[in-house]
C-alpha cells in the first residue's frame, strides 16, 4: 500500500522515497501514525467498554465519521490553494435548506431537489471565490464576511423554521445498514475520497489546484489560469459542503437552521481537525486525502470513545482542542526531524 | 485636507456623523436619552471586543479564541461569585488574571512552535469553551452580586452608562500602549515586517506573547461587563463575538496583514455596527438581517481598505 500522499513542492528523488512501506519515512508520514492511533485507541475502547465493539456502536460511529470527513474534505479542497473557507458550514446549511425548500415548498422530486442544493453550494462557492479572486484579499477575511451574509440570508428567508416533512428515501437512507454495519453515508465519503484522489493525482486539473497552492506565481508562469482554478477549488468547497450538509439532513430526517450550529461556526473545528491531523500543509501546494479521511476518524472514534467512558460530553470539547494542539506539536516534530535528517 | 482625507479615522467619522444625522431625521427617538444609553452600552462592551483582536492584528495574527477567554472569564467571574461568596473586585481581578493566562497559552504555543496563529487558537477556542461547558454543564450562574448588578444597570450623568468607564479607560491605555509606549511599537513593528524587527533587536517571541496576554486581558474584561450588563453569567457569553470582534477593527482601516491599526478609528467602528443594529431595530427590519448587514459592513471596509491601498500604491509610483 503507498501513502496518498501527493505533493509538488520537492519532486526529487527523497521525497518520492517518502510513503513506500518498507522506506523508513513511511512509519513516519501522518498516515501511518494516525492509522497506530486509530488501532491503538480501538483496542483501548474495546476493552474498556463493552459497548465499543458493538455492531450498533460501530454502525453510528460510521455515520459520524462520514460527515466529520465530508466537512473536513470541503476545507481541504481551499486549503491546497492556501486559502481557507470558514463559510462551509453557512453554505452546508443553506444547501441542505434549499433542498428542503424545493421539496416542501416548490414540490419538486427529490433528486432534481438534491442537484438544486448541490448547484446553490457550488453558487456560494463561485461568490467567495471570486470575490477572493477580484479583491486580492485572503481568503479569510471574505468567507469570515460571507459566512454572516449567508446564514443571516438563509434565516432571513425560512424564518429560522425547518423543513421536516422530507420523503421518506433520506431517513431511510440514514438508517440504512448495509452487512448490519455499515452506513451508506460511510460508503459517500469513501466514493467522494476516492475521486478526489484521482482528481489530484491523474487530473490536469488536479495537478493545477497543487500548483497553484504551492507557487502560484510559478503556476501562472508555467500557463496556469490561478485565478480560474481558485474560483474552482471555492466551488467545489461549497459542492462537498453541500453534500455534507444533505448527509446530514439524511442522518437526521430533517433540514434544521441549526444544524451546524450559530453562522455553521460548529463545523470549523472538524474542518480543520482532519486536514491539519492528516497533514494537509496550510500553506497549500500539498494535500493528503487519506490523512484527512484518517484524521477524522480518528477524531470521531475518540469523540465516541470518551463518551463511551462517561468523561462527560462537556469535556469532549476540550479534549479535542487538546488533540488539535498534540497533532500540530508532533507534526512539528516529525517535520524538525525530517529536516535534520535530510540535511545531515 | 490631502492629509485628513489619508487619516485613518476620517472615513468612519463621516460615516458615523452621517448616519447619526440620517436615522435621527427619519425617526427622532433615536435621540432619546433611552436610546443613546442603549447605545452606549452596546458601544462600551463591544470595544473591548474590537480591541482585543486589534492588538492581535496589528501583530499580524488573528485570535479566534477572543470570545472563548471572554466567555470562560465571564463564567468564572460569575461562579466565583455565587459559589466561592468572593467579593466582587476579588472576582473580578482572578478573572482578568484566567483571560491574561489564557492569552498568554496562546501566545506561548504561537511563539514557540511557530505554527499558524489561526490553528493555535482554533485549538485553544475548543479548549476555553470545552473548560467553559465542563465548569457550568452549559447552565448560567444566577449568583450575580448586587452592586456588580448595578453597575451594569445603572447610569450618571444622564445617559451615560457606568460600563462605558471601563471601555475609556481600555480605551486610553490601548491608545497610549501603541502610540507611545515601546512594547506597542515593537508590536506593530513585528506585525509590519517580523524579520526586520527581529533585526533591529526586537524580541519577536517576546512580543507576540505580551500581545496575546493584553488581548486575553481585554477579552476577559468584555466578558466580565457583559455579565454586569446581562445580569447572569451566561456560558453562551462570547459565541457571537467572532465576526463582530473582526468588523469594527477592518472598518476602521486595521490592516489584516498587520502593522498599521488605529484605535480611535477601531472605536469610530463599533460605533457605526452599533448605530446600524440599533437603525434596524428602530425601522422595525427583520432583525436577522443584522447578520447579513454585519457581514457586508465588513466586504465594504475591507473593499475602501483595499481600494486606499491600491491608490497610495499608484501615487507613490508616480513619484
Amino acid at each position: 500500500m503507498q501513502a496518498e500522499e501527493t505533493s509538488v513542492t520537492a519532486p526529487n528523488a527523497a521525497t518520492r522515497a517518502e510513503g513506500r512501506v518498507g522506506s523508513p519515512r513511511f512509519y513516519l508520514t501522518n498516515e501511518f501514525g494516525l492509522l497506530v492511533l486509530i488501532l491503538l485507541f480501538a483496542t483501548i475502547f474495546g476493552l474498556a467498554t463493552s459497548g465499543f465493539l458493538s455492531k450498533f456502536n460501530l454502525f453510528t460511529l460510521g455515520r459520524v465519521a462520514a460527515i466529520n470527513v465530508m466537512i473536513g474534505f470541503s476545507m481541504m479542497v481551499v486549503i491546497v490553494t492556501g486559502g481557507l473557507n470558514l463559510a462551509v458550514g453557512a453554505i452546508g446549511v443553506c444547501a441542505a435548506m434549499m433542498c428542503g425548500w424545493l421539496i416542501e415548498d416548490i414540490g419538486i422530486v427529490w433528486p432534481v431537489a438534491i442537484v438544486g442544493g448541490l448547484a446553490l453550494g457550488a453558487v456560494l462557492g463561485f461568490i467567495n471565490g471570486f470575490a477572493v479572486v477580484r479583491s486580492g484579499l485572503h481568503s479569510f477575511i471574505i468567507t469570515l464576511a460571507s459566512m454572516s451574509i449567508f446564514f443571516g440570508g438563509m434565516i432571513f428567508l425560512t424564518r429560522a423554521e425547518s423543513f421536516r416533512e422530507l420523503p421518506p428515501f433520506f431517513s431511510a437512507f440514514g438508517r440504512l445498514k448495509i452487512y448490519g454495519v455499515v452506513s451508506p453515508l460511510l460508503l459517500v465519503a469513501i466514493v467522494v475520497g476516492l475521486l478526489l484522489i484521482v482528481m489530484y493525482r491523474y487530473t490536469a486539473l488536479g495537478r493545477e489546484m497543487l500548483a497553484a497552492g504551492a507557487k502560484p506565481e510559478a503556476a501562472a508562469l508555467s500557463g496556469v489560469r490561478v485565478d480560474r482554478i481558485i474560483i474552482i477549488c471555492h466551488m467545489l468547497s461549497g459542492v462537498l459542503a453541500g453534500l455534507t450538509a444533505l448527509l446530514l439532513v439524511a442522518r437526521n430526517g430533517a433540514a434544521i437552521p441549526s444544524m451546524a450550529g450559530q453562522l455553521g461556526q460548529d463545523w470549523l473545528l472538524p474542518a480543520f481537525l482532519g486536514p491539519v491531523l492528516g497533514g494537509t500543509l496550510l500553506t497549500g501546494g500539498r494535500v493528503s486525502v487519506l490523512g484527512t479521511f484518517l484524521g477524522a476518524v480518528l477524531v470521531t472514534m475518540l469523540t465516541n470513545g470518551l463518551l463511551l467512558l462517561q468523561v462527560g460530553e462537556f469535556w469532549v470539547q476540550a479534549c479535542l482542542g487538546v488533540l488539535l494542539l498534540i497533532a500540530v506539536l508532533i507534526d512539528k516534530a516529525r517535520r524538525t526531524f525530517l529536516a535534520r535528517r535530510r540535511i545531515v | 485636507m490631502q492629509s485628513l482625507w489619508r487619516a485613518d479615522w476620517f472615513g468612519p467619522l463621516v460615516v458615523t456623523v452621517v448616519a447619526i444625522i440620517f436615522i435621527a431625521a427619519f425617526n427622532p427617538s433615536f435621540l432619546s436619552p433611552l436610546n443613546i444609553q442603549v447605545l452606549l452600552l452596546a458601544i462600551s462592551v463591544n470595544m473591548l471586543i474590537a480591541f482585543s483582536q486589534m492588538i492581535i492584528i496589528a501583530i499580524g495574527q488573528m485570535n479566534l479564541s477572543v470570545g472563548a477567554i471572554g466567555g470562560l472569564a465571564a463564567i468564572s467571574f460569575a461562579g466565583m461569585m455565587e459559589v466561592w461568596g468572593l467579593p466582587g473586585p476579588v472576582a473580578a481581578v482572578l478573572a482578568l488574571l484566567i483571560g491574561v493566562v489564557a492569552g498568554f497559552f496562546n501566545g506561548f504555543f504561537i511563539a514557540w512552535t511557530g505554527i499558524s496563529a489561526f490553528v493555535i487558537t482554533l485549538a485553544s477556542l475548543s479548549i476555553f469553551k470545552g473548560l467553559n461547558l465542563a465548569v457550568t454543564r452549559a447552565q448560567p450562574f444566577y449568583g450575580v452580586l448586587e452592586s456588580v448588578k448595578a453597575f451594569g444597570a445603572t447610569t450618571f450623568l444622564g445617559p451615560l452608562p457606568w460600563l462605558l468607564i471601563p471601555a475609556a479607560i481600555a480605551f486610553v491605555l490601548t491608545w497610549y500602549l501603541l502610540n507611545r509606549l515601546p512594547l506597542g511599537r515593537h508590536i506593530l513593528a513585528v506585525g509590519g515586517n517580523a524579520h526586520a524587527a527581529e533585526l533591529s533587536g526586537i524580541s519577536v517571541p517576546r512580543t507576540i506573547m505580551a500581545a496575546h496576554a493584553i488581548s486575553g486581558l481585554l477579552a476577559a474584561l468584555a466578558g466580565i461587563c457583559l455579565v454586569a450588563r446581562l445580569q447572569i453569567g451566561q456560558p453562551t457569553i462570547g459565541d457571537d463575538w467572532l465576526i463582530l470582534s473582526f468588523a469594527a477593527p477592518v472598518i476602521g482601516g486595521a490592516v489584516l496583514a498587520g502593522g498599521h491599526v488605529s484605535t480611535v478609528a477601531t472605536v469610530l467602528g463599533v460605533a457605526i455596527v452599533a448605530i446600524i443594529t440599533q437603525a434596524l431595530v428602530l425601522f422595525h427590519i427583520d432583525p436577522f438581517l443584522v447578520q447579513v448587514v454585519l457581514g457586508a459592513l465588513i466586504l465594504w471596509a475591507v473593499g475602501v481598505n483595499r481600494w486606499r491601498e491600491v491608490r497610495v500604491a499608484r501615487s507613490l509610483k508616480r513619484i
